[in-house]
């Protein structure tokens, strides 16, 4: 899924200060499965915005609501008419969803309450990683399943750095485990080892993020 | 395919002939400054004159802001010393990396190790975008193209127009390999791969145990590596006994023998202890088969590598025909 | 002039602070007035206390929030009340990051059969509310 985190409060009260009406928009589907910005985490900020203007005396009228999706239009009809109400709509999708709302209320000053981080799982219940960087040639088969683009911090192709020690990654051993540790154990126990041995050429970065923003057409779907 | 001087050599350095003429290769570090005073490097090239055969001028180094190694390296070329400059993939794509390339080729320098780079969260710029449009292996592949198809990473021809001459650049490449780094396993084997790529010399990580490195050098030419590329190993001279625990505890890979800990904190005159040690390591490193040389990195103690030197027993240094840095 | 009392809102893990709770409120007239003006909520664990809830009382009117569960290492659903530890942790958190006292929410934990201790666990937060009023 896409992962996010929210905003800090301070930067959400700055952006929101001096509005009247303010719509929270959440979203179900990502950034619910991550806690960053489902159902129940725009309840939290608008309480938590309500218990901040109650105690400054501000006057502002918070709105809450979450539709399925925010990068799909038809999710927005049901909101339709509190979105046109609101003065700012803070959205807690991820970047796509936020961008998404503006297009398709071009006329409404929309704000992100998410600073969206990565393509990635849950590890663990509360714990999300990195796994994809969206590079658009996807080579993960043939390093053992293990995305060397994404979990080396350096996206090495032909093998570790000198930074790799007890299976950690040196910018960060706490936290990043050496993708390429992981490939190596990973192809030792498929036994393809010796496909580690050939030199991988350079990589065409333009079918990614490097190209320029990214479009896909699929005509059979065209109406 | 690949154009080769007239006695057999493909850059025609002071180094290559050096290596080529089986003679125990020196080489040693160079660290440009953190501004732009020339007169640091004049400064350390005095301690290096006449006592290394190259020096590998370092690239921002941990991704800390240095003067530019190609800069640096023709500031020490007008003081005498032949350079290796180094390119790391971190801060530079295909296009600015090969444009350097055809720019120091240009100036005379002709030694150009190739090196995967440092993150910039350990420098002074953490906060800045990386590269690393390729790694150190599609480097070395590039630079080999550059030189024996004569062609760029894209195919096209190194020439100014379709009517004039194809001018390529005539390097030594260099790659550079820790042979003590995780996982342990993998490591002759990312070696054969920089060979394959056409590595003409590797230069290692500072070495302290002898039998582990010993032990890698076994694994290396078990695959016949040792003869296809020349081997520098890497040396750096302990100055205190707590040098030697950080080295111990704190760098990857690395481990220092409990000897060598114990003589540093019973000596009297710890550095002239580090440098004893130092010219032992040598003399230890020109016995095992498959060492083509030695790479000093005597970090902000450049004026000790000409007593290393000397007291290793390889002082003076051959002298190839022609004059260090010109070539041939 | 009478001053509006405060109301604070107690969250009762049924295992343990609900039922010392109940034996409380039976004690006698004078447990009876110093358990007053609170509103007892019954929850299946102090794990299930949800972050969302606790503001939500705070922001329509409650004074401030106890939460009670079960002592550490004698949950009945083995980690519920290090669960509740964090999220209230999140609760207050948010307080602070309104600007308000993140004293206004508590946790404590006593056994089902200590009604005397949950008795002081509300009288001493009320004292505290009362002394921290937001009003």
């Amino acid at each position: 899924m896409i992962t996010a985190v929210r905003k800090p409060f301070a930067e959400i009260a700055g952006m929101l200060e001096g509005s009247g009406k303010v719509l929270i928009l959440g979203c179900g589907t990502c950034v619910t499965v991550c806690m960053a910005g489902g159902e129940k985490e725009v309840a939290i900020l608008a309480s938590t915005l309500r218990l901040a203007n109650q105690k400054d005396g501000r006057e502002m009228q918070i709105a809450e609501a979450t539709i399925e999706r925010q990068c799909d239009r038809e999710f927005f009809d049901s909101v339709r008419d509190a979105v046109v109400q609101a003065d700012v709509v803070l959205s807690l999708a991820c970047g796509v969803g936020v961008q998404f709302l503006g297009e398709v209320f071009p006329d409404k000053a929309v704000l992100p309450g998410l600073d969206t981080k990565f393509y990635g799982a849950a590890v663990e219940q509360g714990v999300w990683a990195e796994r994809c960087s969206g590079c658009g040639t996807c080579v993960i088969g043939e390093y053992g399943g293990v995305c060397p683009v994404t979990r080396c911090s350096k996206s090495l192709l032909n093998g570790p750095c000198g930074g790799s020690q007890k299976g950690k990654c040196e910018v960060d051993p706490q936290n990043i485990d050496c993708g390429w540790q992981l490939i190596y154990d990973r192809m030792k126990a498929l036994g393809q080892l010796d496909r580690l041995e050939a030199v991988k050429p350079i990589k065409d970065w333009s079918t990614g993020r490097h190209g320029g923003p990214g479009k896909i057409v699929k005509e059979e779907a065209l109406l | 395919m690949s154009t080769l001087t007239m006695d057999g050599l493909k850059a025609g350095s002071r180094l290559e002939k050096i290596l080529a003429r089986g003679h125990f290769a020196v080489t040693a570090e160079l660290g440009p400054p953190k501004s732009a005073d020339a007169a640091v490097i004049a400064a350390k090239a005095g301690h290096l004159r006449g006592n290394v055969d190259a020096a590998n001028i370092t690239d921002n180094q941990t991704a800390i802001v240095r003067m530019s190694s190609i800069a640096a390296g023709l500031l020490a070329m007008k003081e005498g010393i032949e350079p290796i400059i180094q390119i790391t993939c971190r801060d530079r794509n295909r296009i600015a990396i090969q444009s350097d390339v055809l720019g120091a080729y240009a100036l005379g320098i002709c030694n150009i190790l190739c090196l995967t780079g440092d993150h910039q969260k350990f420098g002074n710029h953490p906060t800045s975008k990386n590269v690393f449009d390729m790694d150190s292996i599609q480097l070395i592949a590039m630079l080999a193209c550059m030189r024996d198809q004569k062609k760029f990473a894209c195919g096209d021809e190194i020439r100014n127009s379709k009517k004039a001459p194809v001018v390529e650049p005539r390097i030594l490449i260099g790659g550079a390999e820790n042979p003590f780094g995780d996982p342990l396993e993998f490591r002759a084997i990312r070696l054969a791969k920089k060979v394959e790529a056409g590595a003409d010399f590797i230069q290692t990580q500072c070495i302290y145990d002898m039998e582990r490195f010993a032990e890698f050098m076994r694994q290396v030419r078990a695959r016949g590596l040792h003869e296809k590329v020349k081997i520098l190993a890497g040396v750096t001279p302990l100055k205190s006994a707590g040098m030697a625990k950080y080295m111990r505890d704190s760098v990857a890979g690395l481990s220092v023998p409990d000897s060598y800990i114990e003589r540093m904190d019973r000596a009297a005159d710890k550095p002239a202890e580090g440098i004893k040690i130092c010219i032992e390591q040598i003399q230890a490193l020109r016995e095992i088969e498959g060492v083509a040389g030695i790479h000093i990195m005597a970090i902000e103690w450049e004026e000790k590598v000409a007593e290393i030197v000397k007291g290793a027993g390889l002082w003076p240094r051959p002298e190839p025909d022609g004059e260090p840095g010109v070539r041939s | 002039m009478a001053r509006k009392t405060a109301r604070i809102t107690a969250l009762l893990c049924e295992n343990s602070g609900w039922k010392a709770y109940v034996d409380a409120a039976a004690e006698g007239v004078e447990a009876s007035r110093l358990l007053q003006d609170l509103d007892a909520v019954k929850l299946p664990c102090s794990g299930k206390v949800e972050v969302g809830l606790i503001l939500k009382l705070l922001e329509n009117g409650s004074a401030g929030v106890l939460v009670l569960g079960c002592p550490k290492d004698n949950c009945t659903f083995i980690r519920g009340n290090y669960r509740a530890e964090k999220r209230v942790g999140a609760a207050k958190a948010a307080l602070r990051e309104a600007g308000l006292d993140e004293g206004l929410v508590r946790l404590d934990f006593l056994s089902s059969l200590d009604s005397r201790k949950l008795i002081d666990a509300v009288v001493s937060f009320k004292g505290y509310i009362d002394d921290h009023s937001r009003s």
